[in-house]
């Protein structure tokens, strides 16, 4: 059964929950197909889209998470023409929380993004609106649904979002997740990162309180614990680790860059990471437990950060994850069983990260396709020689040579200067870039 | 105060009780993306919740409400957050509340608003609760010994009111039924390190190394005690690696099992044998083939022999 946010791991998962079919005795075990059987995955998501079934009622609150996983399964899927995007926009949109002012944003409520409608009433007569809070998790969901349909982020409200943000962080470094009251732990730390990370803008928290905290969630063993003292676990090392990398305190594929200096354990870290791989070719998310699909993300992802992912056994780790694929498209948690919402997408994401051909390219960072995780940089110029004509035309490749944004015309005669474009957080390096059909020189960020 | 029997699942359209308040359907607005087919029953309660909560009635029949919503629905955390408003002004007996969230607890033990509701009331209630808070978590780790909800609350219920006293005892036990349970080893970490009564990761750590060693001789398949050797030695990996004793354990296995490198692990500053590092990397290329680039990689990363 679906978990509840798509940071819930393992852990929040019932084998016998009210409603979920009982998984194990449905059918009898065929032979799994062989191949990733997209056509099947598009038409399961499709239908989770235009409707869930009752099963899903419990997740009800966390109504934007459901929604993210559907439309960003689909962008992994290459699929996303099944999804009305101006639709997705205004109901996404109806869920941000607005105070009434520029005062009000500091009144300690959260002004993010609701997760369902279970806690959003509409103003009454006076225009004050009862219980109004937004939930760190449902926000991040929001902003990357808002992100993965291509919506104008530099539209949104991030005023309110960032300054009452600043109100969830605790003394420690930790965030709550609503100001009435919750856990707090690394899942709302990275979701606060991710937030300030999509909206470009770090005003919304402390960074090296973050970070310290973060710090002491390693455990003796190299993984992270979801709190300091807790087991190693993968959905945990993987808040850790993204959200030190989305704040920028550990470089892009560190393995390569041979640094001695980190302020995380990393041979301990990449030692625990690899050895998550079980026999049966899955990874699991701590250590003598059973593997499950979902791993393959949050303990791949945090591989593929570090550098190390081309260390797996990636024939293995296909065999297992087609071993969880459903015959009805999806993927459960383990073998043979019925399949959920959360491990398919997180299925997907796997498959990604072992580029399987068909998918979307993958943003390990934000557990999100690499297009929607796009992000503002600023472009220089130069031209080797002054151009005559009124128009530049820039097309821009990345390093391998794929088109990244395409064309961006700029009405002025320019032989030096500088223009805000939107760039992949992993192709910052430019190669090529074609100034009116002429080659210039290059360019730096 | 509040029922302990249930309401028997009535319609609360039919119920007399409710019928001054008109439920609040939920807006979902004229175009949902990822529409819910409600039951009935899930539908109707989240609506007389709805009016409820708008109209912040504190009562005992919300609070009656509120559990009938948390059955349907145990996660969701505004449905928590309002019973908490109403139980304070009504006065509860928290150790009924106690019992209440074990039950829920029976069906639902991996529910993080359920625990932190649980926390809620144990802050309320105080070092009186500390002993059954503890016997509670015992429990329910005997059904799952790795459930992670379960754990986090034990370590809170250490660190905010104290029973360090048996833990270590406590996860003598676990290791005694499970050698392989991961959570049991690191809740003995977190013990040494933390207890009041124990003095401290140094000065427990010979006693440690002598129990961790035997595990790794019973069982050197093992990964949680050869991790949790090297976590003893945490900030002092010169000692680790100038132990003889410790060597010569690591080293007998080291021809047939993959885990023998772990304890070795050394940072690169410190002087290290490049031969036998290379030839313990080049076996376990062959023994350990999941992870041959990786060893591949580590050998080449090996410092040079002089």
């Amino acid at each position: 059964m679906a978990t509840r946010d798509p940071l819930d791991f393992d852990i929040g998962v019932e084998d016998d929950e009210d409603g979920t079919p009982s998984p194990s005795s449905i059918s009898p075990p065929s032979s799994p197909p062989s191949y990733f059987d997209r056509d099947r995955h598009v038409a399961f998501f499709e239908m989770l889209y235009n409707l869930m079934p009752y099963h899903y009622q419990s997740q009800e609150i966390n109504r934007l998470t459901l929604a993210f996983f559907t439309i960003s399964g689909l962008h992994l899927l290459k699929a996303l023409d099944r999804v009305d995007k101006d639709r997705v926009v205004s109901w996404v949109l109806s869920f941000q929380a607005h105070p009434r002012s520029q005062a009000e944003s500091k009144n300690g409520q959260f002004y993010g993004f609701h997760g369902s409608r279970t806690s959003q009433f509409p103003p009454d007569e006076n225009g004050v609106s009862v219980h109004d809070a937004g939930h760190l998790a449902s926000t991040y969901c929001a902003l990357a649904i808002l992100k993965t349909v291509g919506f104008n982020m530099l539209t949104i409200d991030k005023e309110s979002i960032l300054i009452s943000m600043r109100n969830l962080q605790q003394p420690d470094g930790s965030f709550m997740p609503v100001h009435v009251g919750a856990e707090t732990d690394l899942r709302f730390v990275y979701c606060a990162a991710a937030i300030c990370f999509m909206l470009e803008d770090w005003s919304g928290m402390d960074r090296e309180k973050a970070r310290d905290y973060i710090l002491n969630c390693q455990s003796y063993d190299g993984g992270f614990g979801l709190m300091p003292g807790l087991e190693s676990h993968g959905g945990g090392t993987y808040c850790a680790v993204a959200s030190l990398r989305l704040m920028g305190y550990i470089e892009d594929d560190l393995l390569s860059k041979n640094a001695t200096s980190s302020i995380i354990n990393v041979s301990l870290l990449l030692d625990w990471c690899m050895q998550r791989q079980a026999i049966d070719g899955g990874f699991q998310g701590r250590a003598n437990k059973s593997s499950d699909t979902c791993y393959a993300f949050w303990v791949g992802a945090v591989l593929r950060i570090l550098g190390g992912y081309k260390f797996i056994d990636k024939i293995a780790l296909r065999r297992f994850l087609l071993t969880c694929q459903s015959e009805y498209g999806g993927f459960s948690k383990y073998p043979s069983e019925l399949p959920d919402l959360y491990h398919s997408y997180y299925g997907y994401t796997a498959f990604s990260l072992l580029e399987e051909p068909g998918l979307n390219p993958l943003c390990a960072e934000l557990g999100m396709t690499d297009l929607a995780a796009l992000v503002h940089c600023f472009l220089f110029f130069q031209t080797d020689q002054k151009c005559c004509i009124t128009a530049l035309t820039l097309t821009i490749f990345d390093l391998s040579t794929r088109l990244l944004c395409g064309e961006k015309t700029l009405h002025r005669n320019r032989s030096l200067g500088a223009v805000k474009i939107l760039f992949s957080p992993h192709n910052l390096a430019i190669s090529v870039l074609r100034v009116c059909g002429r080659c210039t020189t290059l360019i730096m960020l | 105060m509040e029922s302990s029997e249930d309401d028997g699942g009535e319609p609360l359209s039919r119920l007399a009780e409710w019928r001054d308040v008109t439920p609040l359907p939920q807006d979902d607005g004229p175009n949902p993306v990822a529409p819910i087919a409600y039951k009935e029953e899930f539908r109707e309660t989240m609506d007389y919740f709805r009016a409820i909560y708008k109209a912040d009635e504190r009562s005992p029949r919300a609070l009656r409400l509120t559990r009938r919503a948390i059955h349907l629905n145990p996660g969701n955390y505004t449905v928590w957050h309002f019973r908490r408003l109403v139980l304070e002004p009504l006065n509860s007996d928290l150790d009924e509340e106690l019992d209440f969230i074990q039950r829920i607890a029976n069906s639902n033990s991996k529910n993080y608003q359920l625990w932190h509701h649980r926390r809620w009331v144990v802050e309320r209630l105080g070092t009186n609760v500390r002993a059954k808070e503890l016997h509670l978590i015992k429990s329910i780790l005997s059904l799952d010994a790795k459930n992670y909800h379960a754990w986090s609350h034990r370590q809170w219920v250490l660190q905010a009111l104290g029973g360090w006293e048996d833990e270590l005892d406590y996860c003598q036990q676990l290791l005694e039924e499970d050698i392989f349970n991961n959570s049991a080893w690191n809740q003995r970490y977190f013990v040494v390190t933390r207890s009041p009564f124990l003095g401290g990761l140094t000065a427990m750590r010979a006693s440690e190394v002598r129990y961790t060693v035997e595990a790794i001789l019973a069982n050197p398949n093992n990964e949680c005690p050869w991790r949790y050797l090297r976590g003893l030695y945490k900030d002092d990996i010169e000692s680790l690696v100038n132990n003889h004793e410790i060597s010569s354990v690591c080293l007998k296995p080291c021809q047939e099992f993959r885990d023998a490198v772990v304890a070795l692990w050394t940072s690169d500053s410190l002087p290290l044998d490049p031969d036998l590092a290379t030839a313990i990397c080049g076996i376990l290329e062959h023994v350990d083939s999941m992870r041959a680039s990786y060893w591949i990689w580590r050998k080449n990363k090996l410092p040079v022999a002089a």
